[in-house]
């Protein structure tokens, strides 16, 4: 479904992603894993537009969207949450949602109706609300919530999206682990052909979530394979899992 | 279904919204000798209403904003004085007309950029146009302006002139609730909405897919044709327009307006348009050469204590009541 080919971004002499080949399928539960300083926030960045790559390719279904910007690419399906909030801060829970709402429903241009009246942004935002169990914050402001409920806006908006492909950039950083079944029981209420890729430290969340891993080591792929031959891989514990998985 | 329930209650009419009408009609019979006053105060709230779109909603920091006002009462200054086209209401319309191509032009241009760039990008705009007129004599009178400029009765039936300061007054206000209503319609409105949204937070916005550009060049387009008409209402209510309509004075002055109200409130506009004027009017009366200084104090003041400008402070207790109800 979502493909790159031979994708790297340098700044400078710094190569931040080396010919990544990658393909997430249809309907997968993937991680994405490796060290600080891997590359996987880049890796997403490339593949969402923020950045644009210094060489390779993405592809969506077969077409060739490494030169769409954001913004298209979003209306093709590619959604994401980011590694540190990136809220309407000022705005409530609920006009938050609705801003994703409205525009996947294409009314985010519209100037005539009050965005109070629109019954069908409204509805599909409270069904997210209350799906993250955001019902009792949902008229109050980002600012007044603490850290992890504005974890769950943030998947909030994205699933407001319905994509075809989610990226989430460490959804359950800041949620409080007796919080974060509910970004798992979210996850799990999506359509099976929504392609998931989740990158994320906590190695107990990821082998409860992923059915194929990658190991980014330094801008490259290091491994790929199901939970349980990259629990098994000898290399991927040196590098990355022994020191995560003992923690 | 509660939260639905209280956004649709923010975006409704609310009681309240009809005092600064009432409050306006109230001064129509109350001030019979300030009307002259009372329409400058009109003028200047909608100028800042159309500032308070682009600033306030949609976080573009603008410096050039008299570009637009200039625009407006230029074009009914030329067309009453060179086509004898003096009927006010179709030169309000072109005024509009003008000053939004103005803004679509410059901003398909200048919003590509962000920060100290736009800010003076915005500057370089309104003093090209300055110089525009300043230059252009033989349409613009150069830079002793155009005085002496008439206007045909406001649907043929009321008097229209410098002289007659009721017929003024009510015309400036029904202008200023029409547009008023187009703004609020806006503002509330999803691309109201996705304005916040853009002013909150850009990146987000791109990640939700909104095509941020078309939506703040929309805005600038809609936000230059009200400042047109409060520039066209200007010189239709003067009588005049000069090279001031293109000032820094006038777009610094605009600012602090929105400042001293609150920027992104609506009404802020009204509130700030109020203060200025009044604090202006008052203090040049008292220290005719020292006025200023006294309106720089209160706008210290303000910026100090009060961020969000007076109805910030409305807004924060209003809040805090309601957080102690909770």
């Amino acid at each position: 479904m979502l493909e790159t080919k031979g994708l790297c971004k340098n700044f400078g002499a710094l190569e931040v992603a080396r010919e990544v080949n990658f393909r997430l399928e249809r309907g997968a539960r993937h991680a994405l894993i490796g060290p600080n300083g891997a590359g996987k926030t880049t890796f997403i960045n490339l593949l969402t537009g923020v950045l644009p790559p210094s060489r390779g390719s993405v592809l969506l279904e077969g077409e060739d969207v490494t030169l769409l910007a954001q913004a298209r690419r979003v209306k093709r399906g590619i959604a994401r949450t980011f590694q540190i909030n990136q809220l309407f801060r000022g705005l409530t829970v609920q006009e938050n949602v609705c801003i994703a709402v409205s525009e996947r429903l294409g009314v985010g241009g519209s100037m005539l109706r009050a965005a109070g009246r629109r019954a069908d942004v409204l509805d599909e935002a409270a069904r997210l609300i209350d799906m993250l169990k955001l019902g009792q914050d949902a008229d109050r402001r980002i600012i007044e919530l603490p850290y992890g409920r504005q974890r769950l806006v943030e998947i909030a908006l994205a699933l407001g999206l319905q994509p075809r492909v989610l990226l989430l950039d460490e959804p359950a950083a800041g949620i409080p682990s007796a919080e974060s079944h509910i970004l798992l029981d979210a996850i799990a209420t999506l359509p099976k052909d929504i392609a998931v890729l989740i990158i994320e430290h906590d190695m107990d969340l990821v082998f409860r979530f992923a059915e194929r891993i990658t190991v980014l080591v330094s801008g490259a792929i290091f491994a790929e394979g199901t939970p349980a031959e990259i629990a098994a891989n000898r290399e991927v514990r040196s590098v990355y899992l022994g020191s995560a998985l003992d923690g | 279904m509660i939260a639905a329930t209280e956004l649709a209650r923010r975006h409704r009419l609310r009681w309240w919204e009809a005092l600064p009408w009432i409050a306006s009609l109230a001064c129509f019979f109350a001030f019979p000798n300030y009307l002259a006053f009372g329409t400058q105060v009109l003028i200047t709230i909608l100028f800042a209403l159309s500032l308070d779109l682009v600033l306030g909603y949609a976080g573009i920091v603008t410096l050039g904003h008299a570009a637009f006002f200039g625009a407006g009462a230029y074009t009914v200054g030329m067309m009453a004085m060179h086509w004898g086209w003096n009927e006010p209401i179709s030169g309000l319309i072109a005024a509009a007309l003008v000053a939004g191509a103005i803004g679509l032009a410059s901003g398909l241009v200048l919003l590509r950029t962000h920060g100290l760039a736009l800010l003076m990008l915005t500057l370089c705009t309104m003093a090209l146009l300055e110089q525009a007129a300043n230059m252009g004599a033989a349409w613009t009178g150069g830079f002793d302006g155009m005085p002496g400029l008439s206007f045909s009765k406001i649907l043929g039936l009321f008097g229209f002139d410098v002289l007659y300061y009721r017929s003024q007054y009510l015309y400036a206000l029904a202008v200023l609730f029409a547009c008023f209503a187009i703004v609020r319609t806006l503002v509330y409105s999803s691309f109201g909405q996705s304005l916040t949204g853009i002013r909150e937070n850009l990146l987000r916005m791109h990640a939700v897919g909104a095509p941020v550009r078309v939506r703040q060049v929309l805005a600038y387009t809609v936000s230059a044709a009200l400042a047109g008409v409060a520039g066209a209402l200007f010189t239709q209510a003067n009588g005049y327009v000069n090279l001031a309509v293109l000032s820094l004075e006038r777009s610094a002055g605009v600012m602090i307006v929105l400042i001293l109200g609150g920027y992104g409130r609506l009404y802020g506009a009204f509130v700030g348009a109020i203060a200025y004027m009044l604090l202006e009017h008052v203090l040049a009366k008292a220290y005719p050469t020292a006025w200023q200084l006294g309106l720089g104090i209160t706008l210290i003041v303000v910026a100090l204590f009060a961020r969000n400008g007076v109805i910030g402070i409305f807004d924060s207790l209003r809040r805090r009541i309601e957080r102690s109800a909770r």
